[in-house]
């Protein structure tokens, strides 16, 4: 078992009225090859809840285990963020090193890797992100918004986690960027058998690419289930305010101005065309 | 991360109601004049004074509190130094003490005991302030093996300047953060403007520094927040901010600062293009929103600060 939450809850310090970011969070999560995506409004607690993971924050109630080590004040924490690597949101703000190769290296280094490796892991990382390797050896401030993202994201994975947490990788990328960075996520996760978390507003994503959905609700997990679950319960998408991938919607409008009857909501384009031509 | 200086809290008290030039002027009288004052009981009655200030500004008393604690530690060291070594007037207390063996099994285990208890205390200072007394009693332990013996003796000299020094700062947090917690920025931002007007005649450009200081105010907790998220990021990348030997330190630090200087320029760049885009030239007159206007509070707190300083210096108070 990867990560598993039992009842955690979460209030930040700092805040004067003493609301709860999450609470009563029961999930696990599978060490290998699973792509679940995080989804809710602004502000439901995702971001909260993500960060429990990989123990930047640690839980006010309930408990937290991460590949069995309990995220806890005042146990050792180390373990946690090498297993479970976290992407935050624009990481190409978390480049500081001369060099692409240097920064790729810093992670693998603070967790104990011997230079040689780490140069290895860099090596091999900056291929796997679909970088070419020249860019190693050039300062990260001189590379373009999406390739300092690459470098950022190859950095967390030359650390080897097991499992991989990305809060919004796509925002700010063109279209053609969005899809490459998504493919290497899949990619990630089947060839490499990683778990891919990612947190994200575009339910396209969702439907295309994950197999789980977890949808936050003012800081409770509202709904824990495949995508296609998820699409075709109305009543609930309305609750968390959530919209449907823009496939879908298509062929919703198209059968209520057909007046087709719907069984499944359609979630890739292959099975909107398939459905389509089915009812005509 | 605590950062008092620049919240405001919003009330409705005579302190807030005060023009923020009399405020700024006040606070530049009332400092002036901690230097001059030259009796200790002078010191406490303006000590007094302020604090009457501040209990009636509505203000609440945590947000004092909060601004005297991160320089609780410097008080207690500028106190000790002052004890130890001011010679002046007469001897009050002395004592014979030494580094001996059991003295400084004694030290060393009052050290490990405050480094294991810090933990669980809520009040550090309190424990600190314990582990000082007990570390100057554990002195005065006779032993074997004597590396350094010496008195430790504590003139009158010594004891009224440490309070003077205690006093002076306390007052000098206290209405600095009085000033910042009843005014709104943008005010204060103003006065100041206001204030320095005499020197635009000296072509100083004080509408442009007044801007500054602004822009600086409010980016203060945009940058907190900046530097918390990439201390996040480095965090997952196995940087522990806590602990390390110096040299990871320096890295550390290293992995933050380069990181916010670059989001820092980033950002002036941003706001710069959005300030020429609303018309903003440097230099050129601008017309205000709010126009400040002077009550009679804020000429009886001005004529009494002026009052104020001629007659500690014409008095020797």
């Amino acid at each position: 078992m990867g990560i598993s939450f039992q009842q955690v809850g979460y209030q930040y310090p700092t805040l004067t009225t003493k609301k709860w970011a999450i609470k009563d969070i029961n999930v696990t999560i599978e060490s290998t090859q699973e792509f679940v995506a995080v989804v809710g409004h602004t502000g439901s607690g995702k971001s909260t809840l993500v960060q429990h993971m990989n123990a930047l924050l640690l839980a006010t109630t309930g408990s937290v285990s991460v590949f069995g080590h309990p995220a806890a004040k005042g146990k050792p924490l180390t373990p946690i963020r090498k297993k479970v690597g976290m992407v935050f949101q624009f990481p190409e703000y978390q480049l500081f090193e001369e060099t692409v190769e240097k920064d790729i290296m810093f992670g693998p280094l603070n967790f104990g890797q011997s230079k040689e490796k780490a140069k290895e892991l860099a090596h091999q990382m900056i291929s796997i992100v679909g970088l070419d390797e020249e860019l190693l050896f050039r300062s990260p401030f001189s590379l373009s918004g999406g390739q300092m993202r690459r470098v950022a994201i190859a950095g967390i994975l030359a650390m080897e986690p097991n499992i991989l947490i990305l809060d919004e990788p796509t925002v700010g990328l063109d279209p053609a960027g969005q899809k490459s960075m998504m493919d290497l996520f899949r990619t990630l996760t089947e060839d490499y058998g990683k778990t891919i978390i990612i947190v994200t507003h575009d339910m396209n994503v969702v439907a295309e690419y994950t197999s789980r959905v977890l949808v936050m609700n003012q800081g409770s997990m509202a709904f824990d289930g495949s995508p296609e679950d998820l699409f075709s319960n109305q009543e609930l998408l309305d609750e968390c305010n959530l919209d449907i991938p823009s496939v879908s919607r298509i062929v919703k409008d198209v059968s209520t101005a057909f007046g087709y009857s719907m069984e499944e909501t359609p979630l890739s384009i292959n099975e909107a065309v398939a459905f389509i031509k089915e009812k005509t | 991360m605590q950062v008092v200086i620049g919240q405001y809290i919003p009330a409705n008290s005579w302190v807030h109601r005060l023009d923020p030039r009399t405020k700024l002027m006040g606070l530049l009288l009332l400092i002036v004049s901690t230097f001059l004052i030259q009796q200790l009981i002078t010191m406490v009655g303006l000590l007094v004074v302020v604090i009457l200030f501040f209990a009636t500004s509505k203000v609440p008393l945590q947000r004092f509190l909060k601004g005297i604690a991160p320089l609780l530690f410097l008080l207690t060291f500028t106190v000790v130094f002052q004890l130890l070594l001011n010679r002046q007037g007469t001897l009050l207390y002395e004592s014979s003490s030494s580094l001996n063996a059991y003295s400084i099994a004694a030290i060393v285990g009052i050290i490990i005991l405050y480094q294991l208890v810090k933990r669980f205390v809520p009040v550090r200072f309190i424990l600190f302030l314990s582990s000082l007394g007990a570390i100057f009693f554990a002195l005065q332990l006779q032993g074997p093996f004597v590396i350094w013996a010496f008195n430790i003796s504590i003139y009158e000299g010594g004891v009224t300047f440490a309070l003077f020094l205690v006093t002076r700062i306390v007052i000098l947090i206290t209405l600095s953060s009085l000033l910042t917690l009843t005014t709104k920025p943008t005010d204060l931002n103003n006065g100041l403007e206001e204030v320095m007007k005499p020197l635009k005649k000296l072509r100083v450009p004080t509408s442009e520094i007044a801007m500054m200081i602004a822009i600086a105010l409010r980016f203060i907790p945009t940058l907190l927040d900046e530097a918390n998220k990439i201390m996040k990021a480095q965090a997952s990348r196995g940087v522990d901010f806590e602990e390390g030997t110096l040299r990871q330190k320096v890295t550390q630090i290293i992995s933050l600062l380069i990181p916010m200087f670059i989001i820092s320029f980033k950002r002036a760049d941003e706001l710069a293009n959005a300030m020429e885009a609303r018309g903003y030239a440097p230099g050129k007159d601008r017309t205000k929103y709010a126009v400040f206007s002077m009550k009679f509070s804020d000429y009886a707190v001005i004529i009494i600060t002026l009052l104020w300083i001629p007659g500690v210096v014409i008095f020797g108070l």
